[in-house]
């Protein structure tokens, strides 16, 4: 079932949560809403849900308007962050409890409700559990039982709010995969919120990306790390370097940000880690910076390198492989010769003129 | 650093010969108040009331007036408590589930009847419904009696039992949130399927703490109900006022006889209140509100 948001505002009091958003979820497609907290992502779902109301737009549920209908009415499976289980009932009885609620006439009967259950128990792989209690569960399983719970009334939408962030990292990592599986199973459609970007990146068909209240991007995961759309974006899906400075080529046509010429005297250039390239001679073309070996963090597949550059106010961070760092024999205090593979180049609306990149070129 | 760390760890752990002793002097003091202040007096009213005999103890209760009283204070219980365990439940459900305008002003209505004295809130009654009161010309017109009657007692003790039921939940509700009630109407649950298969079950044990607590009180309310009830033997006469006419008719077997009735349900509400608090765990969540407070 697919999902339109039109044009939704919201305030509490002076605070936005969120302002004129739309976006449009596909039937069977799993989106991600992605942000920091306070961005709105949250109380976006919860409209969704019908447990918040907007103070202006429209919710649309596979086509039809759905913003004044209860939440109860909207057939939508909720996945909590705490969980939310009901502490007195069975976990057998918490997942069989929106089909014993329904009204009699459309209610299952006791031996399909026991089935379904059944069933269900099944699918999150806690058969012999159905007699214990929420409080006898692990986090992880408890999650697992709220998901069965949200899927036993066959919801129409499933939404999911921060569903793994109370989860230790190991088990976050397995949830978030084996959600993915279960989704590729059923094809409900499905929001999920969190403000873990790599997990939005990961599990997601799309990422919205969210930021005070507006939308910032919304596209594929690669699309959204390839191209992002705005230095928030940048700066949220993962490490970058920050070059502040001023072009001192005509470059206004690779700047993003639609700014005037003039603006765009000074820019923000991003490199992620990765772009970053290190060499103990200088390239070739002879733009490059040196810099200065301050930490080495070796555990990992990829080394990850902190260096400072005289003049440059933060040390900048840059990623080689394993090979790379053993050809090199780098200890801490090395000096190195730095250059970016690629930058991306925004307008710094505050036109700080800072430090100069000559390996930008800018 | 962790040198010291051991150290002061390790003298939490064995305390020094003068500190056992300090320790020891403390709580032998607080045991001796407490037998000096409550279990002395609790032994005396029951000495006293059996001063003369079971057979004299019997007769005193089974006086028509004391049994009359016994039957009030029942009574009266038994309306009072249910309504405070209504508005208690709807209060706390409003103030923990929803936001709205007033809501401050109406948490600070709930306390008043613990601010106020109970003589005031009696005089408020009858100020009201007294024959001279706002209300008392109209009422006595329509030949309905609420001051020296048991209106008045009901209205008197459900005043000062207001806060026990609410006082008791809405702490507990706000401390369990309200995810719960979410994830149910979510589910399909309507409004009437979620009290009672959601909520009810969830607050009960704190429920029915307030409960014991508001009962306990309502039996024993001596100020209100002395200024709404007139004193009328055998008829607008509870128990607690019952005793003190009996004292101060110098009947003192009789008077400690009832106030034994008293003690006894006093005790009774405790060993309750206990047995709760060890097999649902509410203690644990009043302590944690005493340690914040």
């Amino acid at each position: 079932m697919s999902i339109q948001v039109e044009q939704i505002s919201k305030t509490y009091g002076s605070f936005t949560a969120l302002d004129d958003v739309s976006l449009t979820i596909d039937g069977g497609e799993l989106v991600a809403l992605l942000g920091p907290s306070g961005s709105g992502k949250t109380t976006l779902l919860r409209m969704i849900a019908g447990l918040e109301a907007p103070d202006s737009g429209s919710i649309l549920l596979h086509g039809e308007e759905a913003t004044e209908q209860s939440a109860s009415k909207r057939g939508i499976g909720f996945v909590f962050q705490h969980y939310a289980l009901f502490r007195h009932m069975t976990i057998w009885e918490n997942i069989a409890f929106g089909l014993r609620v329904q009204a009699r006439r459309l209610r299952p009967s006791r031996k399909e409700i026991r089935e379904r259950v059944q069933e269900l128990l099944h699918l999150v792989q806690l058969d012999s559990y159905a007699g214990m209690y929420p409080e006898q569960l692990s986090g992880g399983q408890r999650q697992r039982v709220a998901l069965a719970r949200a899927l036993a009334v066959r919801p129409n939408v499933l939404l999911l709010d921060e569903p793994f962030s109370a989860l230790d990292a190991k088990v976050r990592k397995d949830l978030r995969d084996w959600l993915r599986r279960i989704h590729d199973e059923l094809h409900v459609t499905t929001v999920l919120v969190t403000h873990d970007q790599e997990e939005a990146l990961e599990v997601a068909d799309r990422v919205a990306i969210l930021n005070q209240g507006k939308l910032e991007q919304i596209g594929t995961p690669q699309s959204i790390y390839d191209n992002p759309a705005s230095p928030f974006v940048y700066n949220f899906l993962g490490n970058v370097n920050l070059f502040h400075g001023r072009l001192l080529a005509d470059l206004s046509s690779q700047v993003h940000g639609g700014g005037t010429k003039e603006s765009a005297q000074s820019a923000i250039g991003f490199v992620r880690p990765h772009e970053l390239e290190v060499s103990r001679d200088l390239p070739p073309d002879n733009k490059a910076v040196v810099a200065t070996v301050e930490r080495i963090h070796a555990a990992g597949p990829q080394i990850r390198l902190e260096l400072s550059i005289a003049g440059n106010g933060k040390p900048v961070t840059a990623e080689l492989s394993r090979k790379q760092f053993e050809e090199l024999a780098l200890v801490t205090g090395d000096e190195l010769f730095v250059w970016p593979q690629s930058m991306r180049l925004f307008d710094d609306p505050k036109a700080e003129a800072l430090l100069l990149d000559q390996g930008a070129g800018i | 650093m962790s040198v010291g760390q051991t150290i002061s760890s390790s003298a939490m752990l064995r305390p020094s010969t003068a500190q056992k002793a300090g320790r020891v002097a403390l709580i032998l003091l607080a045991l001796l108040l407490l037998a000096g202040f409550l279990v002395l007096p609790v032994i005396a009213v029951f000495t006293q009331a059996l001063s003369q005999g079971w057979k004299m103890y019997r007769d005193s209760i089974h006086q028509e007036d004391v049994l009359s009283a016994l039957r009030l204070t029942g009574l009266v219980a038994c309306i009072a408590v249910p309504l405070n365990v209504a508005f208690g439940i709807a209060a706390s459900w409003a103030i923990t589930r929803f936001e709205f305008h007033g809501k401050n002003l109406l948490i600070t209505l709930i306390d008043i009847p613990l601010a106020v004295s109970p003589v005031v809130a009696g005089l408020m009654y009858v100020e009201v419904f007294g024959l001279h009161g706002w209300l008392g010309p109209w009422l006595s017109e329509h030949n309905l009696h609420v001051i020296f009657a048991v209106p008045g007692i009901v209205l008197a003790t459900v005043f000062v039992t207001f806060p026990f039921v609410a006082r008791e939940l809405i702490p507990f509700m706000q401390a369990q949130g309200s995810d719960e009630e979410v994830a149910a109407v979510v589910l399909g649950a309507n409004g009437w399927s979620v009290f009672w298969r959601i909520t009810l079950p969830n607050i009960k044990w704190a429920l029915l703490y307030g409960t014991i607590l508001a009962a306990s009180r309502s039996i024993g309310e001596f100020g209100a109900v002395s200024v709404v009830s007139g004193h009328i033997r055998g008829q607008t006469t509870t128990l607690p006022l019952q005793v003190e006419m009996l004292y101060n008719e110098y009947n003192f077997t009789a008077a400690f006889a009832a106030a034994s009735l008293l003690t006894l349900a006093a005790i009774v509400t405790l060993i309750l209140k206990k047995i709760i608090e060890v097999t649902s765990g509410v203690h644990r969540h009043v302590d944690e509100e005493e340690v914040q407070s």
